[in-house]
């Protein structure tokens, strides 16, 4: 059998803020990703980890935000998209891959409809008429489970729901049948019942049209439930990747295992809930070595050292960590 | 047959009342009467009247109270303003003290030219101040961003009359593209007048405008949907159009309407400067005067023309943007 190419491929990429006077700042180093066609991958991280700023990598809009690519690889469906000009972005974005952008409530133009906006997103592609690109608009506000498709079309945001702004704005980003979509925590700004409807939503329409997906949160448990793999980043850098039923059983790096126990959902009731200790680190003030080493109880004088290698095969899995064998030591 | 009815006829006209652009019209002809009663007292706080005036310093106390009489300026402050009141209401705005000729058809004469002013002004402020607020926007990181910031501060700090003096000099003497003063009716020829004031009155206008949109498009910019826009793949001048310059509009329409009303204003140095006999000129010949029927027919008269220009730039504000309606 011959090897499949996989849709997405990062490679040890690195994302700086420009600063002024030819500083930088970096957000992001050593970020990896593989994803094959059809598959989820769920990307997890506490705030200022890099998750979104990755997201912006792979859509292309890191300048609108004062960063830039410094180096690394971004492969998608055999285009190389790291430094790719504005012209190939034009051809990739809402085409190749839709995006929905985290806390999208503020995602739709107040002063206009939500007509305008699909129709735009329907016409970007081919050269439908007015009347079939309404109908193509109408379908899809039926497609995200939208009632009354009629009436929200001539709706603006101001007078839909949050729920129901999210399902316009996933209607939007899968309007041309991307073979990516990337879901930049597509439910924080959402109330807990409609996070759920959501979160399945996505993944109904990912096996309907077929679509690779990336779900980026904060919350592990979301992810175990609607992906096939996970990307744990901590401090702008990847530090374990792998099947998910691998990492939340025998996770081999000790913030995976951290984020793991201290989550509420598998707490015992009554049992104290573990807190990861120390603060995470902030960008610009990360620490020499893994950057982890500070909060981690398995931390010795190797940690401390510059370079630390990037993800190593360990189990099932890939871990940055170089005590990886010794993750069981944790569990006493 | 029964139709289902939306409520009471009393509750359809409460809900009538409640319109946003009723409420709106409410407000201007409030507006306009607090304008008639300032247009009222403002001039007579002025010391000294049209008869003390016309008469003299040589002239007696009892010629003074006689001509008062004549003039129809005797009796207190409310006698003369329930007179005054009384007579707008029948269309009647006095006659001039010192022309002896209608308020109203000084006005009808006067005013047009003025408008011309106005409205000339106006198309070349929104021509000129639009493509250089997006451009100052979308460039405002480079040299020209710069230079933009920079010239909008020179020109916002240079006062009209000399600016008007120096546009005289290159424009009208030096390249002779306009005269150098006068008027003659009838559009399109009056253009050739009028080109020269109104670009004087631009020196001011568009910087402040052009800044006013520049500000709101790079607030805009900033905003969520912009970004999601370009996500989905928006591009061209569909995304110029209606994701940068549609939701930037708001403020700068809202400026436009107000810049109507100080062109009015404006309109007195220019009128001068220029020798335009519009409304400008009149009204300083009529406040030297004491002119009082004059000076409260001008101010009312072009005060409601200020008051209807604000009112359309909110409707047209709603009409662009929704979010304006529903305040």
């Amino acid at each position: 059998m011959s090897e499949i190419k996989p849709l997405l491929e990062v490679k040890d990429l690195c994302i700086s803020f420009r600063k002024g006077g030819g500083r930088k700042l970096p957000v992001v180093d050593a970020a990896n990703l593989s994803l094959n066609r059809r598959k989820a991958v769920g990307i997890v991280g506490e705030s200022g980890s890099g998750k979104t700023m990755l997201c912006r990598a792979l859509i292309g809009t890191l300048p609108r935000h004062g960063a830039g690519i410094v180096s690394g690889t971004v492969r998608f469906d055999g285009q190389e998209l790291a430094g790719a000009p504005e012209r190939v972005w034009r051809g990739i974005r809402g085409r190749e891959i839709g995006y929905i952008p985290q806390s999208s409530l503020a995602g739709l133009n107040p002063v206009l409809t939500v007509e305008t906006q699909l129709v735009e997103s329907i016409t970007a592609a081919g050269s439908l008429s007015r009347q079939q690109a309404r109908q193509e608009a109408v379908a899809l506000l039926e497609q995200v489970q939208i009632p009354r498709a009629q009436q929200v079309l001539q709706a603006r945001s101001h007078q839909l729901s949050g729920g129901m702004r999210q399902r316009v704005m996933i209607a939007a980003a899968i309007a041309q049948a991307p073979k990516l979509l990337i879901a930049d925590e597509p439910t924080t700004a959402l109330d807990v019942t409609i996070q759920r409807e959501i979160l399945s939503l996505i993944t109904q329409l990912r096996q309907e049209l077929n679509m690779a997906l990336i779900l980026v949160s904060h919350d592990l448990a979301v992810i175990e439930e609607s992906c096939d793999d996970v990307m744990v980043m901590y401090a702008g850098a990847s530090v374990e990747a792998g099947p998910v039923a691998a990492l939340s059983n025998a996770p081999r790096h000790p913030y995976t295992r951290a984020l793991r126990v201290s989550r509420v959902d598998r707490a015992a009731p009554g049992q104290d809930l573990e807190a990861i200790p120390g603060d995470a680190a902030s960008v610009g003030s990360w620490p020499a070595g893994c950057r982890f080493w500070p909060r981690c109880a398995l931390a010795d004088e190797d940690c401390r050292r510059d370079p630390q290698p990037a993800l190593m095969p360990a189990a099932q899995q890939l871990s940055a960590c170089i005590h990886a064998e010794r993750l069981s030591e944790l569990e006493q | 047959m029964m139709t289902a009815s939306p409520g009471s006829l009393a509750d359809r006209t409460l809900r009538l009342l409640r319109h946003p652009v009723l409420r709106r019209l409410a407000q201007a002809f409030f507006v306009a009467f607090l304008l008639m009663v300032f247009a009222f007292l403002l001039i007579r706080l002025i010391p000294g009247d049209p008869a003390m005036i016309l008469l003299g310093d040589e002239a007696t106390e009892e010629d003074v109270i006689a001509y008062r009489k004549l003039l129809g300026i005797d009796g207190s402050i409310p006698s003369q303003f329930g007179r005054y009141v009384s007579n707008l209401a029948r269309g009647d705005f006095g006659v001039s003290i010192r022309s002896r000729e209608q308020v109203l058809s000084i006005v009808q004469k006067r005013l047009p030219i003025s408008l011309w002013l106005t409205v000339t002004t106006i198309f070349m402020t929104v021509l000129l101040a639009l493509p250089l607020g997006v451009a100052a926007a979308l460039y405002r990181r480079t040299w020209f961003g710069h230079a933009f910031q920079i010239g909008a501060s020179v020109l916002v700090a240079t006062p009209v009359f000399f600016s008007g003096l120096v546009l005289i000099l290159l424009f009208a003497v030096q390249a002779n593209l306009a005269p150098i003063a006068g008027y003659h009716a009838g559009f399109p020829a009056n253009l050739y007048y009028l080109w020269l004031p109104a670009l004087t009155i631009n020196f001011v206008l568009v910087p402040v405008l052009a800044r006013i949109l520049q500000s709101s498009i790079v607030e805009t910019s900033s905003e969520e949907f912009v970004e999601a826009a370009i996500i989905r793949g928006t591009q061209g001048w569909r995304f110029y159009w209606r994701y940068l310059l549609r939701p930037s509009l708001a403020p700068t329409i809202a400026a436009l309407g107000y810049f109507a009303a100080t062109v009015v204003s404006y309109a007195v140095i220019i009128e001068i400067i220029f020798n335009l006999p519009g409304i400008g000129m009149t009204l300083v010949d009529a406040v030297r005067n004491r002119d009082y029927p004059l000076v409260q027919g001008i101010v009312f008269l072009s005060g409601l023309l200020v008051v209807g220009l604000t009112f359309m730039a909110d409707l047209v504000n709603g009409w662009l943007d929704p979010r304006a309606k529903i305040r």
